[in-house]
């Protein structure tokens, strides 16, 4: 192959990197951009247990004392699998998963209820607030 | 559109790879008529600019899966255009055009995860009836069903999308527990297990042993996903269980596969470079040719060996594209499986649909990569979005469809729930007004919110 050739070739492999390359920057750029969405999908709300916040990354959260809950409480009053919060068009649910201390909200006891800003979720001896997200980093 | 200059940058640069690519074919290329070139260069222009325009419409929230898909794919029909000359594939085209439709169509289904998740019933009835196709159309040594002279379709394939959903979950349907003799089991996992046992078993009888580990993976990651829920935390106990359970399996079917699997399995292809090593031989005598920046479009010589365009794809295009390319196609591959862990999907379902889609993919490029290059025996399994066949373009397109969903999720509420929900604010609405009404003392659990009961675990565990 001459030199001619082979130069052709060398810059359609380096646009083909360039290329890739671009699509990796669109890439990370969109995780940003798809962060703020998030908060918007999920009206950037946190469960505030005492002073620690616990911000709603997904649109279903594991409460539990199991090492694999999403909100891990260490309490032994709190079931391994106590209850699930759930997110759908921008509002959150918060059903029971068969716990043994059951689960309040504001003091009456539910199996699913829908959850509006500075609820308060007791699960076993533990009190949950829902509010609005305040770590905005 | 949340960044139109970086859409329109993406656009413009993956315009420019494909032209560059083109000019190659233009001044490097072997044809003997140039106009095949360039009707060549206004199909893959003309789809790349009908794409960008249609693609804004449909008001996705990420489009980076979107943009490697059309560039892998153009790529894809440049390469198999000039395989042994320069001519214009029109068949690879509309299996080009097929992917993208089936993208779009696995992209609207998937998108809401609890729909689609409700529908779980009917995927497990369709590969039913996928496997009901296979026993009465195909026949036991066969995997084709024939449409016509030069169009036939391979049923099997369609069962990789349809289990990728079967296999994924979310975290309340695994909450679904029953009590089975001493075990708490998810009955659903037990019969996922069934379904997985019959496709491989079918896949067997039908002789379509390549298709088995793609299948086998897109099971063992929703397996392990299932069962390390809700943060995926791999414990060790059940991954040595799985791979001990693997290579028990692999043993077995290596005991009893059949005599030309094993030939295959054992075979040293320069001793054998006229029998069963022809293709292997001649894929690595191709590649060795190939160097760096290849032979040139349309100047190899792998045109003329059995499957070059799908089962030793990557080897052609080494050889004539050079191994630089072939590896940055393969990267761009492994780039669109990738995308979920740059932008994490925010649903467990579409984590462990996505991550049954990476390991399919995965293992098919594997299986192609590596048994082109005889570091693993050949198997014949299809190189994504690259290698010439329109059944599994447009199921690799459906299954890219289902990754750009898991990357612009729709989270609406069921309609089940919704009827459900209606008793359910009753409840604390007429258990609140009760206390004042009533003398007697509540009982401490509606009274006292601020001191629930003492849970059962407690009491347990200090006795």
């Amino acid at each position: 192959m001459d030199t001619a050739k082979l130069i052709m070739c060398a810059v359609s492999a380096a646009a083909l990197d360039i290329c890739v390359l671009v699509l990796m920057i669109t890439a990370y750029r969109e995780k940003s951009s798809g962060r703020k969405r998030w908060r918007k999908t999920s009206a950037d709300m946190e469960l505030a247990d005492r002073d620690r916040g616990y911000p709603l990354e997904c649109d279903e959260i594991l409460i539990g004392r199991h090492e694999n809950a999403d909100i891990r409480i260490h309490d032994m009053s709190v079931s391994r699998y106590h209850a699930i919060l759930n997110v759908a068009d921008g509002k959150w649910t918060i059903t029971d998963i068969g716990s043994k201390s059951g689960v309040y909200v504001n003091g009456v006891h539910v199996e699913q209820k829908r959850l509006r800003e500075n609820d308060v979720i007791t699960v076993g001896e533990r009190r949950l607030i829902f509010r609005k997200r305040r770590d905005r980093h | 559109m949340s960044n139109p200059l970086a859409y329109v940058f993406s656009c413009i640069f993956v315009l420019l790879t494909h032209g560059t690519m083109l000019f190659n074919v233009f001044y490097n290329g072997k044809y003997d008529d140039v106009n095949a070139v360039f009707v060549l260069m206004a199909a893959v222009i003309g789809l790349d600019a009908v794409y960008f325009v249609i693609l804004p419409f449909f008001k996705q929230q990420t489009y980076a899966v979107d943009f490697m898909l059309i560039l892998i794919l153009n790529m894809g029909l440049i390469f198999q255009s000039c395989f042994g000359g320069v001519e214009f594939r029109l068949k690879h085209f509309v299996t080009v055009i097929a992917a993208l439709v089936a993208c779009r169509v696995g992209y609207f289904a998937c998108r809401d995860h609890r729909w689609i998740e409700d529908k779980r019933k009917l995927i497990w009835i369709c590969i039913g009836i996928l496997m009901g196709i296979i026993l009465l159309f195909t026949g036991s040594r066969s995997m084709w069903i024939s449409l016509g002279e030069s169009t036939s379709i391979q049923p099997s394939e369609f069962i990789k999308p349809l289990l990728v959903l079967a296999c994924a979950t979310s975290v309340t349907e695994q909450q679904k527990k029953h009590k089975l003799l001493c075990f708490n089991v998810v009955y659903e996992n037990l019969i996922l297990f069934g379904i997985v046992a019959c496709v491989c078993l079918f896949q067997w009888w039908c002789r379509d042993l390549g298709s088995i580990p793609t299948f086998g993976a897109i099971y063992v990651s929703g397996f392990l996903l299932r069962i390390c829920y809700p943060k995926g935390k791999y414990s060790k106990k059940p991954i040595i269980i799985a791979v001990a359970s693997l290579a028990v399996l692999a043993v077995i079917g290596i005991i009893v596969a059949p005599p030309y699997v094993r030939d295959r399995l054992f075979v040293d292809v320069w001793n054998d470079k006229n029998g069963n090593g022809y293709q292997q031989a001649q894929a690595l005598i191709g590649i060795a040719d190939g160097g760096w920046f290849g032979k040139g479009p349309g100047h190899g010589f792998l045109h003329n060996v059995f499957a070059y365009s799908s089962d030793i794809v990557f080897a052609t295009i080494s050889e004539e594209w050079g191994l630089l390319f072939s590896v940055m196609s393969v990267f761009v591959l492994l780039m669109i499986v990738a995308i979920p862990l740059v932008n994490p999907p925010r649903s467990y379902y579409h984590g462990s649909m996505c991550a049954g889609i990476a390991a399919a993919f995965s293992v098919q490029m594997a299986l192609n990569i590596f048994g082109s290059c005889n570091m693993i025996p050949f198997t014949g399994v299809t190189l994504p979005f690259i290698s010439m066949g329109g059944t599994s373009m447009a199921v690799s397109g459906l299954m890219a469809g289902m990754l750009v969903a898991a990357q612009s999720p729709v989270f609406k509420a069921p309609k089940k729930k919704k009827e459900q929900k209606k008793p359910l604010p009753a409840q604390p609405q007429q258990m609140q007004p009760i206390p004042p009404q009533q003398p007697q003392p509540l009982p401490p659990r509606q009274d006292a919110p601020s001191q629930p009961p003492v849970s059962y675990t407690l009491t347990d565990r200090r006795k």
